[in-house]
């Protein structure tokens, strides 16, 4: 477990500091079928090495983060905040 | 039939009969602080803390982004509020019961801290007036440097015996000694 997290607000802190939420998966449409939204609340693929994830930062700033990690060897690669992450992407989306 | 409220701090059986003449190392419990929590609307991050600072008696700790506790010792919750609801683009709540105010400070306060707070508290890293939050005794509360060796702690109210008894253990060491603060 990668022990030490750089939140953007906060700086480095300790891992118990923070509250794993899970994979960061983009959220179905809400009118999604129900196999969709199955497939996003239950079905997780669970993968071995580098992907992101939700921390939110319970005991400090108490925003939602994105973390990308590798599982296997620990390392951190990045530590975004999740509000900020979800703008970049739907600006991304709107430009497509 | 009539009810009588009378003020009784959380720490009252924790700290009463107990208190001994200060040493070098001393935890003192602030009775009635002003406690207020802070948050800027949208975009209007910047502007609300430049008006918190203007608000009389009162110091701002940091939280996370664009949310404050503004806290005060000397001025009445009356007071801070009356100066909080003038700032515009914010919302705030009055947490005055629902935080305790601690305050820790002598020669070894940073290695008694060091025990219980996973935060570089050196000088050139953590400088006066740095405030955030923080796991403190596994307590999230908000951590402040208001001197060179001295810190001040908000924390729940519910958790204030937890920690309190936790940080008088961390200093047991150094002869830490507690009482309600005099100011
Ligand atoms: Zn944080």
């Amino acid at each position: 477990m990668a022990s030490l997290i750089t939140c953007p607000h906060c700086g480095t802190r300790p891992k118990e500091e923070f509250s794993i939420r899970g994979a960061a998966l983009r959220r179905p449409d809400p009118a999604a079928s129900d196999e969709v939204w199955q497939a996003y609340v239950y079905v997780r693929d669970n993968p071995k090495g580098r992907y992101q994830e939700y921390w939110h930062h319970a005991a400090g700033c108490r925003r939602w983060l994105v973390v990308e990690r590798d599982n296997f060897s620990h390392e951190v690669f990045g530590v975004v905040d999740a509000g900020g992450a979800a703008e970049t992407k739907s600006q991304a989306r709107a430009g497509e | 039939m009539s009810l009588a409220l009378f003020h009784r701090h959380v720490l009252e059986d924790h700290l009463s009969g107990f208190e001994a003449n200060a040493n070098p190392n001393h935890l003192s419990v602030v009775r009635r602080p002003a406690i207020f929590s802070v948050l800027a609307h949208r975009g209007q991050g910047a502007a609300v803390r430049t008006a918190l600072s203007s608000v009389a008696d009162t110091h701002i700790r940091d939280c996370g982004p664009e949310e404050w506790l503004l806290v005060s010792r000397t001025s009445g919750a009356a007071a801070v509020e009356t100066g909080v609801a003038e700032i515009a683009g914010a919302s705030h709540v009055d947490q005055s019961d629902g935080r305790v105010l601690i305050e820790i400070h002598g020669p070894s306060v940073r290695r008694i801290l060091a025990r219980c707070v996973a935060l570089d508290l050196h000088s050139d890293v953590f400088v006066i007036g740095a405030s955030t939050n923080a796991l403190c005794c596994h307590v999230a509360v908000n951590l402040a440097r208001t001197g060179d060796d001295r810190f001040e702690i908000v924390a729940p109210r519910s958790f204030a015996g937890s920690l309190f008894e936790e940080l008088m253990e961390m200093g047991r060491e150094f002869a830490l000694t507690a009482s309600f603060s005099r100011d």
